[in-house]
């Protein structure tokens, strides 16, 4: 029985941790570009909204997922006007861009609180979901699930083995060799900004197409903090990054189920958890990485050639 | 001063020029930094480019590679008109450039570096990796391409920096300052890969301030000041350093800096078995009149040496290893402000040494507060009063007391350092590479100021310039690793010419530098 929890309370860790996964890959793609982008709960919450509303419009979940996604890169792209273009502040811009976004879909999600949505329905890979706590683990749950796992290898392989991902990189490390090897580093930041964004935004549609199935207010309640805090954790390597998104999922899955349990704790201790521990994990990678394996341009604007 | 284009000088029958700069000007503002430049550079050249600093050649340089665009003025190659509106343009010309301040991804390994913006699609890291390797055995560089940039010296990156070049196939390759960061050795490595570049048909642009260099490797000399071409000719029709020096600052050059010895008084700074950070074990002791020269190659430990004795870091054993001014190093950082006391002349003056956008009046006062306060008020009419003088008496040129410290030029603004801190009348003054980025007049002037200052202080002088320390050194301490190879006086005629190979880890031997002696 107490066996059976604990697989349940394993699967909900991968369900609880892909909205994460998405965000911290997409933020770990935009910073590794060299741009701090703290827009993330913004651009986060307004992808939950594009694919809730999308969905709802039209019933199809693929096409509300790349609304979601597209949306957020369209929002994403403010934050490169203000930085690529204007060589504004990145931490301010970002700052106002979670405000933005968050208040927007508020304002614009306010007609339809408590409205429900199909979404994404799990269903079980064939063969591979049979196989004893891997398959209800990993292989029982919806198609947004399944690509979450692929992620962070193929941007992996993206970064080490296209040219196109290197100098992305490069542009994070060291614009200027970029500059002096004839590419546009500026370039590169608008791809990571973009592409970034766009991962992040899929992250919010999974919140309102397979997570609640429903709208309503504050539906990414910090989870794009907590990316943003996983990219530092992870120090902006991709795998690192999966394994933080699914310690921080389990965290959540846990104070979840031990709420249900009915503990004496009180539950808003309990939901407190997974951001006390967000301070705790930076507090603790940030002692012994210290920020080395930060993009070594990481915040800094490319200043126009003299 | 009569103005002589290439064209006027005698060339002979040589071959067409594969670059050809026609009347190229270049304003930032005001300023002119480039007026009507004409320049040929053809392939087995080696041509140098001589100026002092701020002299143009870094803007002019820079439009070369497609960094900049020239305001007037037209760049040919292969007698063609061209027009580069990036450096990708100019890569695609074949003209390439080697930054004093390399261009590479510290994050990444040598092959990554070698890739970037030179495969396309889907890379195949061990194919180019072949490729590095290859192209290095041709040139006679070793390096290993799966090594990380940021753990390579500075002689090993600026050897990736060329590969990166020559694995396009430039034709043109410019080095701005490239020796700055070499040792003798690495210097000698490096001359020796570039001479059979030339031979190889590839056009060189050396950019340099050091004559010795340009006169050992340059094939063509042409010489910038203030942005225009001055004077070109070949290497073959100066015969000395002397000669060349002339040319460049354009009047009879004053005789060097004559260091004559000054009376030793006490012993300021005294440092046994130090240790802090890199720096390991460091002894030496330097009394007043004296100059100690600690020179070697940057990131030696040199850094650390100067932040244990300004303060800056604590030195790892605390107890009476290093003593400054008779007091051992906590209660001396204790009570060190005021008058007769350390002051310290950074490398880093736009930034250590002043605030860039405060004026001089104010940077004056970020280490002279003592004695212009009223009643903790700051007395800005005194201070300012002091300023002007010492402006006048260092012949500081810039636009009034209250310019912004960062509008002045490198010589000006090192002036006023100067001035600054040695009104306290200091009894330590740590100085370090006080002349880097100096033209020659301002270095003169520096050289002559710290020398002066001998009479009341000793002077710890941290170099990377050997001709520096040559000129103003009492005592060496060649540094290497961390710690001092060698500390000895400037008497000891073999140890001095040894310093080269000392700076590159090899320790003096006194029975071979005999043999030496006998030989010859």
């Amino acid at each position: 029985m107490t066996w059976d929890i604990f697989v349940a309370l394993l699967a909900a860790t991968v369900l609880a941790g892909t909205p994460l996964l998405y965000a911290t890959m997409g933020e770990l793609i935009t910073e590794r570009s060299g741009v701090l982008n703290l827009g993330v709960e913004g651009m986060m919450i307004m992808g939950a909204f594009f694919a809730f509303f999308v969905q709802f419009k039209t019933g199809n979940p693929w096409l509300a997922t790349l609304a979601a996604g597209v949306g957020a890169a369209c929002l994403g792209l403010l934050h490169g006007v203000v930085c690529l273009i204007f060589q504004g502040n990145q931490t301010v811009s970002g700052l106002a861009l979670t405000i933005f976004g968050v208040g927007l879909s508020d304002y614009l999600g306010a007609p339809f609180i408590g409205e429900k949505t199909v979404g994404f329905q799990p269903f079980d890979v064939p063969l591979l979901s049979d196989i004893p706590v891997l398959g209800p683990v990993f292989f029982q749950h919806d198609p947004l699930v399944y690509l979450s796992y692929v992620l962070p290898w193929a941007v992996m392989w993206f970064f080490r083995r296209t040219s196109l991902g290197l100098a992305l990189c490069a542009s994070g490390e060291s614009p200027d060799a970029v500059q002096a090897a004839g590419l546009d580093p500026v370039r590169m930041r608008w791809l990571g900004i973009a592409a970034g964004a766009f991962f992040v935004g899929v992250g919010g549609a999974y919140l309102s197409l397979c997570a609640t199935h429903m709208w309503t207010h504050n539906l990414t309640a910090g989870k794009g903090w907590i990316a943003v805090a996983l990219v530092i954790f992870a120090f902006w390597r991709p795998r690192r990054a999966m394994l933080g998104a699914y310690l921080f999922g389990g965290i959540m899955a846990f104070q979840l189920r031990l709420q249900a349990l009915g503990t004496s704790i009180p539950s808003s201790l309990m939901m407190m958890l997974p951001y006390a521990l967000t301070i705790l994990a930076l507090l603790f990678s940030s002692a012994r990485g210290k920020g080395r394996n930060a993009p070594a341009a990481l915040g800094e604007n490319i200043s126009p050639g003299a | 001063m009569e103005q002589m284009r290439p064209s006027s000088t005698d060339r002979g029958a040589k071959r067409a020029p594969l670059i050809r700069l026609e009347n190229i000007s270049k304003s930032y503002g005001p300023v002119k930094a480039n007026r009507n430049i004409s320049l040929e550079i053809r392939s087995g050249e080696i041509l140098a480019l001589l100026g002092e600093n701020g002299a143009g050649k870094s803007t002019l340089m820079s439009i070369l590679s497609g960094k900049s665009r020239q305001d007037s003025g037209s760049i040919f190659v292969d007698g063609e008109l061209t027009s580069f509106r990036s450096p990708r343009d100019a890569l695609a010309a074949g003209i390439g450039m080697v930054y004093q301040h390399f261009m590479l991804v510290e994050a990444m390994t040598v092959t990554q570096n070698l890739m970037l913006g030179q495969a396309h699609g889907i890379l195949n890291p061990s194919a180019m990796r072949e490729r590095v390797l290859e192209l290095a055995a041709r040139y006679g560089f070793e390096i290993n391409p799966d090594a990380m940039i940021s753990d390579l010296s500075m002689g090993e990156r600026q050897r990736v920096e060329i590969l990166k070049l020559l694995y396009r196939d430039c034709r043109v390759l410019i080095l701005d300052e490239p020796t700055a960061v070499l040792t003798p050795p690495e210097i000698h490595q490096l001359f020796v890969a570039l001479r059979r570049m030339a031979a190889d048909g590839k056009a060189l642009v050396f950019i340099s301030h050091k004559m010795k260099e340009v006169l050992d490797l340059a094939t063509e000399i042409s010489i910038l000041r203030r942005g225009e071409i001055v004077d070109h000719f070949l290497r073959s029709e100066v015969p000395g350093e002397r000669e060349l020096a002339e040319r460049m600052i354009g009047r009879q050059m004053e005789t060097l800096v004559e260091q004559t010895p000054a009376e030793k008084g006490e012993v300021l700074l005294e440092l046994s078995h130090a240790s802090c950070g890199m720096a390991s074990d460091l002894t030496c002791s330097l009394r007043r009149g004296e100059v100690l020269a600690v020179v070697g190659v940057a990131g030696n430990g040199q850094r650390e040496l100067v932040e244990m004795v300004t303060g800056g870091a604590r030195p790892d054993s605390v107890k009476d290893s290093v003593r400054i001014l008779g007091r051992n190093w906590n209660d001396f950082m204790r009570a060190r402000m005021g008058r007769k006391s350390m002051v310290y002349i950074p490398e880093d003056r736009k930034g250590l040494a002043t605030c860039p956008s405060l004026d001089l009046l104010d940077n004056f006062l970020l280490t002279n507060r003592n004695g212009f306060q009223n009643f903790g008020f700051l007395d800005r009419r005194h201070s300012a009063t002091v300023t002007t003088g010492i402006m006048e008496e260092y012949q500081v040129v810039a636009d009034g007391l209250h310019a912004t410290a960062g509008s002045l030029s490198g010589g000006n603004l090192q002036k006023m350092v100067l001035g600054r801190e040695f009104f306290r009348e200091p009894s330590l003054i740590v100085a370090e590479n006080p002349t880097q980025g100096l033209d020659i007049g301002a270095m003169e002037e520096v050289w002559r100021r710290i020398l002066e200052a001998r009479d009341h202080a000793g002077v710890l002088l941290v170099t990377s310039d050997l001709h520096e320390a040559m000129t103003l050194a009492d005592t060496f301490a060649v540094m290497y690793r961390g710690r001092f190879i060698d500390v000895f006086p400037r008497s000891d005629v073999a140890r001095v010419e040894s310093i080269g190979l000392m700076m590159a880890g090899i320790p003096f031997d006194a029975k071979e530098a005999k043999e030496a002696v006998h030989e010859a």
